[in-house]
């Protein structure tokens, strides 16, 4: 079925023209010249397509999807160290079930308990095996994971390059750089999303999409959020467009038939609220997101209206999505997936958020829940990929379970240790990537070590098992948040000459290693978990 | 923890499918389970205490005019500009009194008004603190809605309401965050604390702050205990990093103009963080009035609801009541930005040590002073007027740190803030920031005299971007606002190091949310969907059947837009409304038409960048 919309090119020409050609433009460095090229230019063929693997002649489909904690997730009790020796050491230091540890029976029970081939258990950097859980509510992700289509990376955070306990302490920050303000909600939000600190314009997910964006006919359908403004989404070209769980918000002031009576209302408050010629730079900024919207909701809306598709309550019967937030934006995201080709959309970066996780009191009581959601949307989100036949009529019959990417993040990890009933703000954690085309049932990165100790040697230098946290169990990374970016971005299609472009810090974790007496580290520029 | 008195056995009730899961869980012992019970709602109480509390006194001032230029507005296009910063709104008769009195004894009147009824009052006049009501309204967050809306749209001290919602943005406890018996009655409270310091001084409002109930649960002071190395607990840090983060210091080190130190240095370190925390260990909520009540339930038995005395006072020190050995205040020596405060410190002591050490900050004048002008004028002051508002707050005059009601008058007067638009052809195409989707709401209402007919004022949680206005009164997401001091909006023609804060609220669902909010609903039906809260319009009305109708433009324009609606604006919604349906012969069909333009005429302008930017 191909809606009318689909055929109307000029439905939205400030978004497609003024995007497409101003890539071009940026990018071929040919804005100064102030040449009034023709829109319609063949972006792939003019070289863009060199640096990104599918651009407008792809005939497959990709789409990576972002999840994001707010408020800083505790590693601690989502991926639980479930080994006798190692569990011991968590419930420890977590003052016990009475405290803020896990009952290790619960994860049993769940079960949760991961379960990666033999070769692939995890060992950290003193030789010791660890056997993970995950959090008794994320039955969905564990069955993910030892299905082989959800991996789970260790320990990664923000790092600007390679750094030992040591280097973090070192008062030389040009050897040893840290990433700018650790421990904000907000500023640490923005380096995940952008490797910089609040303030921050342009994030890696839109950078991606500036380099996908030759792919998509209707550029403004490359970064989607269904959450609130984050940076994440935005690139040097690519905008974040944003929808609501319920679809586009329709403009009725300037697209009903008439206004308090009158139909000449429409059109007039139509061109007034989309003046993008006013010499004040708010007032410009503020019309050019009500013209986006203006446009872009008829096409969504024709996306969204593909049969079955049309009420968001039974959008998809048999999918267990849950009813809370998170759950209808991963619906929202299947059904902007849905109607693709709609969108004439090929390479799509999509964000969803769940908020509550900054949990310095009441973990025991409210983390449950915050997971089961995370885990339950993701688990129905990729059964519906993997399940359906979820191509519209006419396209070639494919399941779309390898061929998006769901991921997480948050602002950061928390401490090990317990505040009495809760954790405070870290710094590295763990985040799971889930689709078809994960090389699965695998962890990536090392295992941290548990501890919370600041013992040092008779040398001075810190023990081994102290080594990986900055105080109170807040973990150092041990893979950096480029390392994770750069991954994802190679499979979505981004060129190796690209990447630098994408994570800026990336040359510093160019499989390079890191050395330390008594010990050493590779940083692989790509971690292996996607096929 | 806490002081455990009063025996609770109830069990813990069953929340609402809204409000997150009132809990003790992880507290680790029963004692201290139980007097959280009793802030939960287990616990004690009667109805809430309904003893009227005195209205806040005004603050009589004078302020100096020296410095600067512009002392009374030559136009009332100039004046409705000073009084849309200085409150939500412009009336006739207040553009006449700035008029006559100029600025500066235009806000020493304002600053010396009395505040109207206390929303904490306003509450139990409602009936909401009535514990018996079947409503449960102890556990409902609802009626802080309805009180802080009627705050802001009714008192008659709308300069200080202006003054401590910008506090509010700042120093933000959140509705959205609070789980515990009486919730609406404790952000009553917050948002009163708010109020009597907002023309006060910013050490005492840090203090009383510090120990509010509804912060302490916010930022977790409530419940906070000192380390204990048997169980490997350590104290909570979340107060201690926010307090320093986002109500004194900031990330960065400033000059006294408020821009960053060479080499942006740090302000505090992560053992800053964790040794300042000791100092919020060992308080609880203080239960010592409580009078519970014993609530019948649905399915039988009983749930004991305290009595709502405990959300208005302070939190207090508590000792450890089960080995009754020691006080849960922390006994190990804190250091912090160079001050030292022995483990052996009396807990108060300790407290005000710390709270002037960040009070007296150098930071702590340019970061407060810069995000208020930030709410009151413009996203992008230059370095100099921050200077200047933060000078006045190290010295009011008078040789006094942190006089609020001299900050605010320094942030009004100011020539930056005064001169004319166009006066400096550099700042005009930047100067100003975007209204609050808030303050709009409150300014329509305000405008055109739009008061609950019923008394109820019953204007709800407004934070739906899809369909309402993306942003509610005391409803921030977070401790971090609705938005960042620091936000930059993507694809913005901004230049370099230009920020707009409130653009973090713009994004293509909320811009037709707030639209489609206005025509369905506001303009013409009223807020509350009812017709309890509709607009007369009457003098607007009166001007709507002159075709053109200018003079209705007109009234618009110098009302909502202080005369700021291009001339190219103006003529559209003059023509478009001419163009309307006007007089006829039959005269229901003419007020139908008149109320029409009317409303057309103020969507259109609510709509336009003219009106939206505020400049």
């Amino acid at each position: 079925m191909k809606p009318s919309a689909m055929t109307d090119l000029s439905m939205h020409p400030a978004a497609k023209d003024a995007l497409s050609r101003r890539s071009f433009l940026k990018r071929s460095g040919l804005a100064a010249a102030g040449t009034a090229l023709p829109w319609a230019l063949n972006l792939a063929a003019m070289g863009e397509a060199a640096a990104f693997n599918g651009g407008a002649s792809a005939s497959d489909y990709k789409a990576l999807v972002c999840v994001f904690f707010y408020g800083g997730n505790d590693y601690a009790n989502t991926v639980i160290p479930v080994d006798s020796a190692s569990y011991a050491q968590y419930s420890a230091i977590r003052g016990g079930t009475n405290g803020i540890a896990i009952p290790l029976a619960s994860i049993t029970a769940a079960p949760t308990v991961l379960n990666p081939a033999t070769p692939d258990i995890p060992v950290d950097l003193q030789g010791v095996q660890r056997q993970y859980g995950l959090h008794p509510s994320m039955t969905g992700m564990a069955s993910l994971f030892n299905a082989g289509k959800a991996a789970v990376l260790l320990n990664v955070g923000p790092l600007v390059k390679p750094l030992t306990r040591e280097h973090y302490n070192s008062s030389d920050r040009t050897s040893y750089p840290r990433p700018p303000q650790l421990f904000s909600h907000n500023d640490q939000q923005s380096v995940w999303q952008s490797s910089s600190a609040e303030g921050s314009k342009v994030g890696w997910g839109g950078k991606v999409g500036d380099l996908a964006l030759p792919s998509n006919s209707k550029s403004l359908f490359t970064c989607m959020s269904v959450t609130g403004n984050a940076v994440f989404l935005s690139g040097n070209t690519a905008l974040q467009y944003q929808v609501s769980s319920s679809g586009a918000i329709k403009i009725q002031a300037a697209r009903n038939s008439a206004v308090f009576g009158n139909a000449a209302l429409p059109g007039i408050i139509n061109t007034l609220v989309s003046d993008t010629s006013r010499t004040h730079t708010l007032e410009r900024d503020y019309n050019a997101v009500t013209r986006r919207a203006i446009g872009a909701e008829m096409d969504v809306t024709s996306a969204l209206a593909l049969s079955a598709f049309t009420a968001p309550a039974t959008a998809f019967p048999g999918y267990p999505f849950p009813t809370d937030s998170l759950g209808k934006q991963f619906e929202m995201v299947a059904r902007l997936i849905k109607g693709r080709d709609v969108l004439q959309a090929k390479r799509q970066v999509f964000m969803v958020s769940i908020g509550g996780f900054d949990l310095h009191d009441n973990l025991i009581a409210q983390h449950p829940a915050l997971l089961k959601s995370v885990s339950d949307a993701i688990s129905a989100f990729y059964k519906l990929l993997d399940d359906t036949d979820y191509t519209p009529a006419g396209g070639p019959t494919v399941k779309l379970s390898s061929q998006v990417t769901t991921f997480t993040a948050s602002d950061f990890g928390r401490t090990l240790t317990s505040n009495g009933d809760g954790s405070d703000h870290g710094w590295g954690s763990h985040h799971f990537v889930v689709g078809g085309a994960v090389n699965g049932q695998k962890f990536y990165g090392t295992p941290p070590p548990l501890s919370d100790k600041d013992t040092k040697d008779s040398g001075g230098k810190y023990l081994p098992e102290n080594q990986w946290h900055v105080g109170q169990g807040r973990l150092l990374p041990t893979t950096s948040v480029d390392q994770y970016a750069a991954t994802l971005a190679k499979w979505f299609g981004v060129d190796d000459s690209e990447m630098a472009t994408v994570v800026p810090n990336i040359a510093n974790f160019n499989n390079v290693t890191l050395s330390w007496t008594g010990g050493s580290l590779l940083y692989p520029k790509y971690l292996g978990f996607m096929k | 923890m806490p002081d455990a008195t009063g025996a609770v056995d109830t069990p813990i009730h069953v929340p609402s499918p809204i409000e997150p899961p009132c809990n003790a869980a992880g507290l680790g012992a029963a004692a201290l389970a139980a007097a959280a019970l009793a802030a939960c709602g287990g616990g004690g109480g009667s109805s809430a205490p309904t003893e009227a509390t005195p209205v806040i006194a005004g603050t009589r001032i004078t302020l100096g005019t020296s410095g600067y230029t512009q002392l009374s507005p030559v136009t009332d296009a100039l004046a409705s500009r000073f009084l849309q910063q200085a409150q939500f709104s412009a009336s006739e008769a207040d553009i006449a009194a700035v008029r006559s009195l100029g600025y500066a004894r235009w806000l020493e009147t304002e600053i010396a008004k009395p505040s109207g009824m206390l929303g904490w009052d306003w509450l139990n006049a409602q009936g909401y603190g009535n514990v018996n009501n079947p409503a449960n309204y102890y556990d409902s967050s609802t009626p802080g809605d309805h009180m802080v809306w009627n705050q802001l749209m009714a008192a008659p001290d709308a300069a200080r309401k202006r003054m401590a919602l910008a506090l509010s943005e700042m120093l933000v406890v959140s509705l959205n965050g609070l789980d515990f018996s009486w919730r609406s009655h404790a952000m009553a409270h917050y948002w009163d604390t708010l109020n009597t310091h907002a023309f006060g001084n910013y050490r005492a409002l840090l203090g009383a702050v510090t120990l509010n109930v509804a912060m302490g649960y916010y930022l977790n002071t409530r419940g906070n205990r000192r380390e204990d190395t048997a169980s490997g607990r350590q104290p909570d840090e979340n107060y201690a990093r926010e307090v320093m983060q986002l109500f004194t210091l900031g990330l960065t080190q400033l000059s006294p103009d408020g821009t960053p130190l060479a080499g942006s240095p740090d302000t505090y370190t992560a053992a800053d963080v964790s040794n300042l925390a000791r100092v919020f260990t060992g308080y609880d909520i203080d239960q010592t009035q409580n009078v519970p009540t014993a609530i019948a339930q649905t399915g039988g038995g009983t749930r004991t609801v305290p009595s709502s005395h405990y959300v208005r006072l302070p939190l207090k020190i508590t000792t450890n009541k089960i080995n009754n050995s020691a006080t849960n205040h922390s006994t190990v020596d804190a250091s912090f930005l160079g001050v030292s405060i022995a483990g052996s410190t009396d807990p108060a002591a300790a407290l005000n040590t710390a709270l002037d050490t960040l009070f007296q900050h150098p930071n702590t004048a340019p970061f407060v002073c810069k995000q208020l002008i930030q709410r009151l004028v413009t996203s992008n002051p230059s370095a100099a007027y921050v200077g200047r508002v933060a000078a006045k707050f190290v010295d009011n005059g008078a040789g006094v740190r942190g006089d609020l009601a001299h900050v605010y008058a320094a942030i009004l007067l100011d020539d930056e803030a005064r001169n004319p638009l166009n006066a400096d052809p550099l700042q005009a195409p930047t100067f100003g920031h975007l209204r609050e989707p808030m303050v709009r709401l409150v300014q329509w209402a305000r405008t055109f005299g739009v008061t609950s007919a019923a008394g109820t004022w019953k204007v709800g949680d407004l934070s739906n971007p899809g369909t309402q206005l993306g942003q509610s009164p005391l409803r921030a997401p977070s401790v971090f606002n609705f938005f960042r001091p620091g936000y930059v909006p993507p694809a913005t023609s901004l230049s370099a190091g230009q920020v707009a804060p409130e653009f973090q609220l713009v994004n293509e669902s909320s811009v037709g949310g707030y639209l489609n909010y206005l025509m369905n609903s506001v303009i013409d039906r009223g807020i509350t969907g009812s017709s309890d809260m509709k607009a007369a319009y009457t003098a607007e009305l009166a001007l709507a059947a002159s075709n053109p109708p200018t003079a209705l433009v007109a009234r618009l324009n110098l009302l909502l837009c202080a005369g700021q609606m291009s001339t190219s604006t103006a003529a559209t919604i003059t023509t478009a409304l001419g163009n309307m349906a006007g007089t006829v012969s039959n005269a229901t069909s003419t007020a139908t038409n008149l109320r029409n333009r009317v409303c057309a005429g103020v969507l259109m302008v609510m709509a336009s960048a003219d009106y939206l930017v505020q400049k």
